[in-house]
């Protein structure tokens, strides 16, 4: 029934195949470091966070469609499935590369602050989620999410806060503590909310997500001296506003903070473990 | 003269006289040429008595025939045409074909009184539309800006742009059900295939299985076009034989061969609509269906005479095709060469009949008649054909059939189980993988020529028609 050069093709393949299979079981990495990623979708927020022994958590999307690219870059072909996606507040620069993501990943939870987005988009973003049936979890200040040594805790918004008319002001911080670093992410709040978090919390950090993408109202002096990050990444793309601003890059210098930009630095990736945090930039 | 010959010059006149027409020639001028020519014929005629000869005298009517059809048709196009130009106004249009989305979308729409034609709008990309959504408009219809742009967008009827105007959704489904069901259907396969893959690989297969386009990155574009391959993802008689193949061995199983017939002449249709009908579509879509049906009513199919009349059905629905169209011109001199240059290669070199490994003497007689066919169109239209693009072009279509079969294998499985269907992909994936990285190599390595006269085409067919002619002689004797 089958010719021979048919026959041929289907060993080969069946041949290829077997060993992709036990490459994939035999090979695996099982990573035991922490990686996070700054991913370049310019001008906007997207970070992808991989904890050690393997769950996947994207924190916002960014403006566009490049996301996309970039997971696409970070994650195997064959990994379709990413564990959490964090939305930090409904604005576009955040979340609208979330709809792309949401329709070609297979995505555990989304998990948002709760508020809904002003803009014609975020309809889209929902009708996504549901169709997916992606359960949606709210969050805020005092919740938690651990995995065995690793753990998100979330710090603000808070009552005085999630109402706010200003949605940066309802941002939904994370600090990340695992392998010894702590990392916070602090979407876009303004100077006010950063002082409001350092009079509510005890903080000093490693790495630094830096607000609003050096937005000069973000990054104050007193914030950055109370948390003193050692590293300080600004997701920030082409732009009228002129992010990052002089002043918060005086400000984070002035610190003592390792200052990297995704503009220049293109997409960053940090690889933590107990011996330290090594810095890759792919520019 | 028999009654298929009658048919074959008919619908060939009539092409050559809309031919005529649409290259500028006045209605005088073609009439006059016409008289002239059908002189020639009855001169001939009478000289070696040939009643074939005398038939084609009176034929020559339908050149006139079908440049008359092509004036006819412009004038009755613009008659229907009421659009205020350059100046702000409010409208109501209806989205009639499946929007471009990505990161602008792109509209065409359909004026509701008092305005009627056709515009184009752009917009951003949220929110989005869909087909069938009546919209409220804001905004200033532009004229297009060359005359090149402006030709291919009359080709669709299509007079106007409209650059980011302010909108406001009416209602939705006010289109045809049966297209909006199978645009969703469309959707549907697309987002399987980007849930199982990455994105560049998605929008590949999405290319070459169901001609999407609007998701490849700029780079990727690029590459194809100076690699050579861009053909790949202008969907084809492949796309057509696979429906064809599937649909029938399916059915047939437990069906009638009669049921079965409609059923895949169904399909073959429903993907049309799907798909958008682009020109090489409709073109395979029509020499399918005449395949088929000689099949069903027990006669013989030429194919001569289905090149014909596929080109006829096209040129009388839309006479702007034949030469504006420039997908058009290539399905079909892709075809032709296929036809008639493939054999006479074959004769001439002696290559053997047997396929040999995984058929590639065959594969590389359709890819190299085809490409040489189709190069002195690429290079005027596009300024690109890559003397490296052979090479790319028999490697890769090597595996399409292939990456096809499966791909709309991937699309239905992913209807039913994602996680098999990401199995599935697996095996794409390596199809994909090989497809992609020899069209970036060879866009690196490409070869390409750019300038050709016109003089310089008609001299290159010239002897392409000889060499063809030369080799059916010499098997003839």
């Amino acid at each position: 029934m089958l010719s021979p050069n048919r026959l041929i093709l289907i060993m080969i393949f069946l041949v290829v195949f077997d060993f992709f299979i036990w490459g994939l079981i035999l090979f695996e990495p099982v990573n035991k470091n922490l990686q996070v990623y700054f991913l370049d979708v310019g001008q906007g927020d997207s970070e992808l966070v991989i904890l050690p022994n393997g769950p996947k958590v994207l924190i916002d999307g960014g403006p566009n469609n490049k996301v996309i690219n970039e997971l696409a870059s970070v994650l195997r072909p064959t990994d379709r499935y990413i564990d959490l996606i964090l939305l930090s507040h409904p604005q576009t620069d955040h979340f609208t590369g979330l709809i792309d993501v949401l329709k070609r990943y297979q995505v555990g939870v989304f998990i948002f602050n709760g508020r809904s987005g002003t803009v014609d988009s975020w309809s889209k973003l929902i009708k996504v989620i549901k169709e997916n049936k992606i359960p949606a979890v709210v969050l805020a200040a005092g919740d938690k999410i651990h995995y065995l040594n690793s753990q998100f805790n979330f710090l603000l918004p808070d009552k005085n806060f999630i109402e706010s008319t200003d949605l940066n002001e309802t941002t939904l911080v994370s600090l990340l503590q695992s392998q010894n670093s702590k990392i916070l992410f602090t979407g876009d709040i303004d100077a006010k909310i950063e002082d409001y978090l350092i009079r509510k919390y005890d903080l000093d950090i490693d790495v630094l997500k830096v607000s609003h993408h050096g937005s000069k109202f973000s990054s104050g002096e007193k914030f950055l001296s109370n948390i003193s990050p050692k590293i300080a990444v600004i997701e920030v793309g082409k732009n009228s506003y002129g992010h990052p601003t002089k002043e918060v890059l005086k400000n984070l210098a002035s610190v003592g903070a390792q200052i990297f930009r995704t503009d220049k630095d293109g997409t960053i990736k940090l690889l933590i473990n107990n011996q330290g945090i090594s810095i890759f930039k792919k520019k | 003269m028999r009654i298929y010959d009658i048919a074959f010059y008919i619908a060939g006149f009539f092409i050559l006289g809309v031919l005529a027409a649409s290259s500028g020639l006045n209605f005088i001028i073609i009439i006059m040429a016409t008289i002239l020519m059908a002189a020639i014929f009855l001169f001939i005629g009478y000289l070696r008595k040939i009643p074939r000869i005398f038939w084609l005298t009176g034929l020559c009517l339908f050149i006139i025939i079908g440049a008359f059809y092509y004036f006819w048709w412009n004038s009755y196009q613009i008659k229907n045409l009421n659009i205020i130009f350059d100046e702000k106004i409010n409208f109501q249009g209806l989205v009639v074909k499946n929007p471009e989305q990505g990161n602008q979308q792109k509209l065409v729409v359909t004026f509701q009184p008092p305005y009627s034609g056709k515009v184009l709008i752009k917009l951003r990309s949220y929110p989005s539309f869909d087909y069938g959504d009546l919209i409220n408009f804001e905004g200033i219809i532009k004229r297009p800006d060359s005359q090149s742009y402006a030709a291919y967008l009359a080709k669709d009827s299509i007079f106007g742009i409209v650059d980011y105007p302010k909108t406001e959704l009416i209602a939705k489904n006010q289109g045809s059900v049966i297209k909006s069901q199978l645009f969703k259907l469309k959707e549907k396969l697309i987002s399987n295939f980007q849930k199982t893959l990455s994105a560049e690989k998605s929008a590949f297969l999405a290319g070459i299985t169901l001609g999407e386009r609007t998701e490849f990155s700029q780079e990727f574009k690029e590459a194809m076009a100076k690699s050579g391959t861009t053909h790949l993802v202008a969907l084809s008689g492949y796309n057509i034989t696979i429906i064809v193949l599937v649909i029938a061995a399916f059915f047939s199983r437990f069906l009638s061969r009669k049921i079965t017939f409609v059923l895949t002449i169904l399909a073959i249709f429903g993907f049309v609509l799907m798909t958008g009908a682009e020109a090489s579509v409709v073109r395979a879509a029509i020499m399918g269906f005449i395949a088929l049906l000689a099949s069903q009513v027990s006669r013989l199919y030429s194919i001569r005479n289905a090149i014909v009349l596929a080109a006829f059905f096209m040129v009388l629905v839309n006479p702007r095709v034949l030469y504006f169209d420039v997908g058009f011109q290539l399905s079909f001199a892709a075809l032709l060469g296929i036809v008639y240059l493939g054999p006479a290669i074959q004769k001439f070199f002696r290559i053997k009949e047997e396929g040999g490994f995984l058929g590639w003497r065959k594969n590389f007689l359709t890819t190299t008649s085809a490409q040489l066919a189709v190069a002195p169109l690429l290079i005027i239209n596009f300024n690109q054909f890559s003397l490296t693009a052979l090479i790319a072009n028999i490697l890769i279509l090597e595996v399409i059939p292939p990456t096809m079969f499966l791909g709309f294998l991937l699309g239905a499985m992913g209807f039913f189980s994602t996680a098999l269907a990401i199995i599935l992909s697996w095996f794409i994936n390596l199809f994909l993988v090989y497809e992609l990285t020899l069209i970036n190599v060879f866009a690196k390595i490409s070869l390409p020529i750019t300038k050709i006269g016109i003089s310089g085409i008609i001299i290159y067919y010239l002897i392409m028609v000889g060499f063809i002619v030369y080799n059916y002689r010499n098997v003839k004797s």
